[in-house]
Parts: structure tokens; sequence; C-alpha cells
């Protein structure tokens, strides 16, 4: 219940403060944010499988949107930015259904 | 393939793995049990959903500054179109009352007289004012089945060059496109796909009207360059014609203010 509180505390505070990214951060928002999500279906298929660490969630997450941001940087640097964001966000889509297929049968164990 | 089937083989971050397997063997127990009170994951959730609605918002926002502006473009064209408009029909007005005063003037002498006949003759010559006489319509219209590839199936700027040329050829005295005098300042033109004559866009189809003695410019510009230029287009991409006789047609005035050119050899 814990983590479902915090997304939506996130959510709140999103709607609330009305933060607003600076413009020459805008393109790597998404990808950032599904490096985020395959880190925390990572986490929670952790948990569920009853291995989780907080240390390899915390450094796992900062490193995914980090690394994914830094490579449509790259790209974009490259001329390549937008295909290299479609291989991003293949492999973290990936990974993202993989993960959640696992929590699937977990928890409805089919 | 071994990096495809690594993604599909192992989606877990193999980190959890490893730190489970290190645990295990300094003797731990894996993991406690309550690790969804875990506040690494909590804050985890919390950063993605600021993530997740601060993404949200931006789009929205977005989208709705660039359809606000697009609205605000619609607007200001609206307004100057309406301007342009408003101004034109002033300038006609004043245009009149200018005639009308000249006239006025010149009605009162003999001299006079002779000189406001000279000064009306030359404006309907330039296209100065309003002109009635008989003559013949030629209507150009695009072929009914567009070919859209080339797009060489509707009426180009220079078939209407063509048309009117044939008309002066042919002994017009006055000649007007879909309302639109043919001054000495007019142009034909087309600006991305679309003919502007005396700089206003125009649609198909296209009424050239001329003045001149109505037998002989209905034939003479059949037997003349526009005819055959008209029957050349309509044999070879399907663009329809016509040319009809009229008893009376009314050509407007045309709009030929001079800037620089000073009337006179100057001294």
């Amino acid at each position: 219940m814990i983590p479902l509180a915090g997304l939506l505390v996130g959510i709140l505070a999103g709607l609330y403060f009305d933060v607003s990214v600076p413009l020459e951060l805008q393109p790597y928002l998404p990808i950032a944010i599904v490096a985020a999500l395959d880190a925390v279906f990572g986490g929670i298929r952790a948990v569920i499988e009853g291995i989780f660490n907080d240390k390899v969630f915390v450094v796992s997450f900062i490193a995914n949107v980090l690394i994914a941001a830094f490579i449509v940087f790259l790209g974009d640097q490259l001329g390549v930015g937008s295909q290299l964001s479609t291989a991003v966000i293949v492999v973290l889509g990936i990974r993202i259904f993989t993960n959640v297929a696992t929590i699937r049968r977990h928890i409805f164990h089919a | 393939m071994s990096l495809l089937n690594d993604l599909f083989a192992k989606p877990l971050d193999p980190g959890y793995e490893d730190a489970a397997a290190r645990r295990r063997a300094a003797g731990e127990r894996p993991t406690s049990k309550r690790t969804w009170r875990s506040p690494a994951l909590a804050i985890g959730l919390v950063a993605l959903g600021l993530l997740l609605t601060m993404s949200v918002l931006q789009v929205r926002n977005t989208a709705s500054v660039v359809s606000s502006e697009r609205q605000g473009l619609i607007e200001q064209i609206h307004n100057e179109d309406e301007r342009v408009s408003r101004l034109q029909g002033e300038v006609s007005s004043l245009e009149s009352e200018i005639g009308r005063l000249e006239s006025d003037l010149l009605q009162n002498s003999a001299a006079g007289q002779q000189t406001r006949e000279e000064v009306e003759s030359l404006q309907a010559t330039t296209g100065a004012i309003a002109v009635t006489g008989p003559g013949v319509v030629v209507t150009v219209d695009n072929a009914a089945e567009q070919d859209a590839e080339n797009g060489t199936d509707k009426v180009l700027d220079l078939d209407l060059r063509q048309v009117v040329n044939g008309l002066w050829s042919a002994g017009a005295e006055a000649v007007a496109i879909n309302g639109q005098r043919i001054t000495p300042l007019t142009a034909i033109r087309s600006a991305q796909n679309v003919i502007q004559i005396n700089y206003r866009p125009m649609d198909a189809p296209y009424e050239v009207s001329a003045i001149g003695d109505p037998r002989s410019l209905a034939r003479d510009f059949g037997d003349g360059s526009g005819g055959s230029w008209l029957r050349d287009i309509a044999s070879s991409s399907g663009i329809y014609y016509d040319v009809d006789s009229e008893e009376s047609l009314t050509l407007p005035a045309g709009n030929t203010p001079l800037s620089f050119a000073i009337p006179g050899e100057g001294s």
C-alpha cells in the first residue's frame, strides 16, 4: 500500500505545485518516465520474488533515468535522436512488459 | 540475438539477484518480508508520479498554447482581410468622388468638356473607370477529372495569360477576369498553386470578359493564338473552355495607383 500511496502523493504533488520543466529538458522527460517505469516495475517484481534491495533499486532508478536521457541527448547531437529514443523505448518497453507479466503471474497465478 | 534473448530471459535487473546472492553468502536472509515498506520504493514511486504529472501537464499546456496561437492567427487574418476590403471600398468611393469632381469642374467650359472626354477615354483605356459594351466571355475551368499527381489538369496562370493576350490581339478594348480588371499594372501569376490577379487569389472557373466587336472579337480570338492555345490544352489535359458573345458587359474599374511614376517628361 505504501508504494501506491507514494504514487498518489507524487501525482497530487505534481498537480498541486504545477512544476514546469525547463525547455531544454523537455525532450528527455518521456524517455525518463519510461526508464523510471522500468525501474519501478523491476523493483515491484523483486519485492514479490523476495529479493528486493534498496540500494539496487535506487541505483537502477537513477541510472536508468540518467542513461536514457543521455542516450537521447547523444542521439540529438548526432542527428538520430528520434531513432535512439525509439530504441530506448523498445528495449525498456520489452523489459516493462516482461516484468509486468511476471508480476501478474505471481499475483493471479495465471 | 543474444542481446534480445537476454532482454526477454532476464528482464529483471541482475543487480537484485547479485545482491540477494551476496546476502545469502553472508549468511543473512536475502530480504525481509516487509519490503513493501521500503522507503526507497515509496520515494521512487513519488518521483514517478511527479514525472508523469509534469509530463502530462506539459503536453496539455503545449497543445493549448499551439491551438490558441493558431486561433489568434486565424482571427488576425480575418481582421486584416476585413480591413483590406474596407479600405478598398474607401478607395473606390474616393476615386468615384474624384471623377465626379473632375467632370464637374471640366463641364464649365468647352475646352474643359474636351479635356473631360479625353480624360475619360484615357481612363477607360487604362482601366481606371468601369466600362460597358458588347463583347465576349471566355470561360476556362479545370478538368473535371483531376490528376492529383502532377496537377497539370488545372488551369495555370500561363493559360490565363495566353487567353488575355489572345483577346488583346483579337481587338479587345478592355479585359477583366472574374471581375478583376486587367490594367497596365495587372500581374497574372500563381503563388502556391493559386492564381492571383491584381494580387487577389482567384478560383476556377475563370471568366475572362472582354469588350470589343462581339462578332469579330470571338472569331479572331478563335483563329488567333488564344484560341489555339485553349484548343491545345483542352485536348491534352481536358481543361474546359467556352467562348460566348454578350450583348452588354460591364467591366469594373481597376486599381491603378502610381506612387513613383510622375506624368510628363520631367525637366
